[in-house]
């Protein structure tokens, strides 16, 4: 259907359907966004021998982050008075528009998806470096010198970690020989890349948790340290839009795991005899389950691990990711032309 | 890299297990016999011997005596007894030095309030609390 | 042309990881810190001026409000000063609830160390299941004094209360459940290698600088000064059990961690040897006269709190309350060593070192 769609000539009818659907994805992105938080507080929470929100929504507390969100709404806007009026209201939105505009990159299943882009997986690596913009904004437009070094440990984190995040996934194109994304779920129908990329995909995984700003790498927003970080300033709304931003991509770089290394909506294993039959388990649900258990993975590591240090960072950046993953491209290279041409 | 896998496992096994949070405020906290809490004063047990107010480390008590209604009768009773919890340290010496036990513990802790003059408490209203008095005061 | 300048940053008072009411005002180029200068006394009560019109006894729940995360030690140190004073003997049963108690509350104030430094640290669940083990320890001394924090529980010339029935079995069922959760910690955190890059090396200084600030504790310890007043200068019945002083010799934040999760071990070894000698019977208050007037003349004491030697000087006029009494406080003198070992660290270090020096705002403050 969105194949026939794509190619059919551009018409209000066409634009209608599209503006539907994107309605639709936003709705389904807001609702994981919303069950995202509360998973993680969840989980958490069991982890650490806690219940997690249990106040609103019955026992699983399934309204708490509406309620919170609503909260968020209502809250009085505060601007700090020696702020960069016009930056700062602004930042937010530079930070939480691309991680709308990336999900459109993503197909969801064989017939879902929204574009067919030749060079999808490099829009979305190179669109998700704006949102930095946003944060070294908002932090340096709150004035505030907790805000400020918050924003330039992002900055530099979103420089040291997107260089080694865009060469480790060059084994995958290297591999399916195409930086379209449907093109690059259906070179995996028979073995999946995290098999054929491993070093890739541990080097693709720290990289992207880097990305998100999230335990370990969470330094742009280290509680402990500086308060909020970038937007210690922030409340209400913005710092709403802030966070969407965050879960926005949790969704997005979970999506983008599952499509490079685990063969987005396709059944495992189907070269063994005898497994034939996980294919009549729709891809769609598929999808969702490797999804799901990516993004667990990225709670269960923030139950778990400690901060690392900024300087530490930089240097486990350049001085290991980056020689690794340039080993990677060479030793697929290798393993590609020897075995596989 | 193992270390950070054992740390993992440890968080993963904890997964399982039974969470040891109480539900508070649904539920209240039981404390046990000896716990320090508001104090039950009993007026008619009452020597006006001072003894509490002399003791606490915080002024916190004020108490004053009248005579005995009766006039063949010397000895005094207790006329105002006021606790102030906003200075209270409930540190029990009061409950300990007082020979009659006219001033005990009870196992109520929840003090909060709107205003700091409802933690000034009078004769009365110690009286009322009688819930979770404790029952043995002396070792 | 490109100019910078160096930044003031004020960390505290209302700051995350300053566990407390404490400010540090830093210089920082980029994120490295020129100077730092500790601002204390937010929490100043008084404690040592106010004494000076209370009774002995009116005393002891104010030594509550200093160390509060082991207010046993506080509690003993008052307790064992005017006893010292007026030559009082103790019963033995007090003896051992008191170094039950004492011990106890240092197994959960280390535990609050471990769970807090972790928290600093960026990693949250350790503080959750360290917190598990410290709610039962309160539990435990919460029955046996009837108070979770500020204890209030030793008297001049002995203890307030008794054991519960049943008391001395709970403690012994805690031992072993506490050495098992303490192997878990070892497990979750001790080879994490994101911990250890952050802690080894960190705020690094060698014995003669400890010993010439004045460290004690595990600050000193962590140099690999073997020095614990319980065994060089044995008070209470600390010569009757057999435990050994954990040392490090590398000094840093990691070297702390390893000597205060070690001293949680040596604390459980003697609660153990406590729970086997506990006498059956006996009285828990010694023949203490109804007016408590030390001699004239004065005194010092000291012991080993969790955080170092909490000292007690008091100087008597033979009347009811000190003519002057002084705490040393161990929080306050580690303190001083923090602008020195700030100096030229990165700005993510200053939790780090902060934290491993664990200090208590209450006891920092008086």
């Amino acid at each position: 259907m969105m194949a026939s769609l794509l190619t059919s000539a551009p018409s209000l009818l066409n634009f209608l359907i599209f503006f539907v659907l994107s309605a639709l994805l936003l709705g389904a992105v807001l609702g994981f966004v919303t069950y995202a938080i509360l998973a993680e507080r969840k989980v958490l929470g069991f982890m650490q021998l806690r219940v997690g929100p249990n106040q609103y929504g019955g026992r699983f507390g399934l309204l708490q982050t509406v309620a919170d969100v609503f909260k968020l709404l209502i809250k009085e806007d505060v601007i700090p008075a020696k702020a960069d009026k016009p930056l700062f209201k602004i930042a937010p939105m530079i930070a939480f528009v691309p991680s709308f505009a990336v999900l459109a990159a993503i197909p969801f299943t064989d017939r879902f998806y929204f574009t067919d882009m030749g060079v999808g997986l490099l829009y979305f690596l190179s669109l998700t470096s704006i949102t930095t913009l946003g944060i070294l904004a908002g932090g340096w437009a709150s004035n505030n010198k907790y805000s400020l070094l918050g924003a330039m440990r992002s900055a530099a984190q979103m420089i040291s970690y997107e260089v080694p995040l865009v060469m480790s996934v060059i084994g995958v194109i290297l591999f399916s020989g195409s930086l379209n994304l449907l093109n690059i779920v259906e070179a995996q129908s028979t073995v999946w890349f995290i098999v054929l990329q491993p070093l890739g995909f541990v080097i693709f995984l720290v990289a992207a948790v880097a990305e998100l700003n999230r335990v370990p790498f969470d330094l742009p927003e280290a509680e402990s340290e500086l308060v909020a970080g970038y937007f210690t300033e922030y409340s209400g709304f913005r710092w709403a839009f802030f966070m969407l931003a965050e879960y926005v991509y949790i969704f997005a770089t979970a999506a983008l795991t599952t499509v490079l290394f685990f063969g987005g909506w396709l059944p495992p294993l189907q070269w063994v005899p005898g497994l034939g039959f996980l294919a009549y388990i729709p891809g769609p649900v598929w999808f969702v389950m490797k999804f799901s258990a990516v993004v667990f993975f990225f709670i269960w590591l923030r139950g778990t691990l400690p901060r690392v240090r900024s300087d530490q960072l930089m240097e486990f950046g350049w001085k290991v990711l980056l020689p690794l993953s340039l080993a990677n491209i060479f030793l697929s290279a290798f393993v590609f032309e020897l075995f596989f041409k | 890299m193992l270390g950070l896998a054992k740390g993992l496992a440890y968080t993963l096994k904890q997964l399982g297990k039974e969470g040891v949070t109480s539900n508070y405020p649904e539920e209240p906290v039981e404390m046990p016999d000896r716990f320090r809490g508001i104090q039950r004063f009993y007026p008619e047990k009452c020597i006006v011997c001072n003894q509490c107010a002399a003791i606490c480390p915080t002024d916190c008590i004020q108490l004053t005596g009248k005579p005995h209604p009766d006039p063949n009768n010397k000895k005094k009773i207790i006329d105002t007894y006021d606790i102030n919890f906003e200075i209270c340290i409930l540190c029990d010496l009061c409950t300990e030095v007082c020979p009659t036990e006219a001033v005990v513990m009870s196992n109520n802790f929840e003090l909060s309030s709107y205003s700091r003059d409802e933690l000034f408490k009078d004769m009365d209203w110690l009286h009322e609390n009688t819930k979770n008095v404790r029952e043995v005061n002396r070792p | 042309m490109i100019r910078t300048e160096e930044m003031i940053l004020n960390v505290g008072p209302q700051h995350p990881s300053t566990h407390g009411v404490f400010r540090v005002v830093v210089k920082i180029d980029g994120e490295t810190i020129v100077e730092a200068k500790p601002v204390i006394g937010y929490l100043h009560r008084g404690t040592e001026k106010l004494a000076e019109d209370l009774n002995y006894t009116q005393i002891i729940p104010y030594t509550d409000r200093m160390d509060y995360l082991s207010a046993m030690t506080g509690n003993y140190v008052i307790c064992h000063a005017v006893e010292t004073m007026m030559g009082l003997e103790i019963p033995e049963r007090a003896e051992y609830l008191r170094v039950m108690a004492m011990e106890l509350g240092r197994v959960a104030s280390h535990l609050v160390w471990f769970g807090t430094y972790l928290l600093d640290l960026g990693a949250m669940s350790p503080f959750l299941y360290a917190f598990r083990e410290r709610e039962m320890i309160i539990n435990m001394i919460n029955e046996l004094c009837g108070a979770r924090l500020t204890f209030n529980y030793m008297r001049v010339g002995g203890v307030k209360w008794d054991a519960p029935d049943g008391w001395v079995d709970k403690v012994k069922e805690f031992i072993p459940y506490m050495r098992e959760q303490l192997e878990g910690y070892h497990e979750l955190v001790s080879g994490n290698e994101i911990f250890l890059n952050r802690v080894k090396g960190v705020g690094k200084y060698d014995a003669e600088t400890a010993v010439n600030y004045s460290l004690s504790g595990a600050n000193l310890r962590c140099t690999g000064v073997k020095r614990d007043l319980r065994k060089d200068e044995p008070y209470s019945i600390y010569d009757r059990f057999d435990f050994d002083v954990p040392t490090e010799t590398e000094g840093d934040a990691y070297a702390r961690y390893l000597v205060r999760m070690e001293e949680i071990r040596q604390s459980l070894r003697i609660l153990e040897q406590c729970v086997e000698q506990f006498p059956e019977g006996g009285e828990i208050l010694g023949k203490v006269p109804r007016n408590i007037r030390p001699p004239e003349g004065e005194t010092s004491v000291r012991i080993e709190s969790p955080r170092g030697e909490i000292g007690c000087y008091i100087y008597s006029k033979k009347k009811p309350q000190p003519y002057r009494l002084k705490f040393r406080r161990p929080s306050f003198y580690n303190l001083q060593i923090l602008p020195k070992l700030l100096e030229g660290e990165n700005i993510a270090n200053l939790v780090t070192i902060l934290g491993g020096i664990d200090i208590v705002l209450g006891e920092v403050d008086g």
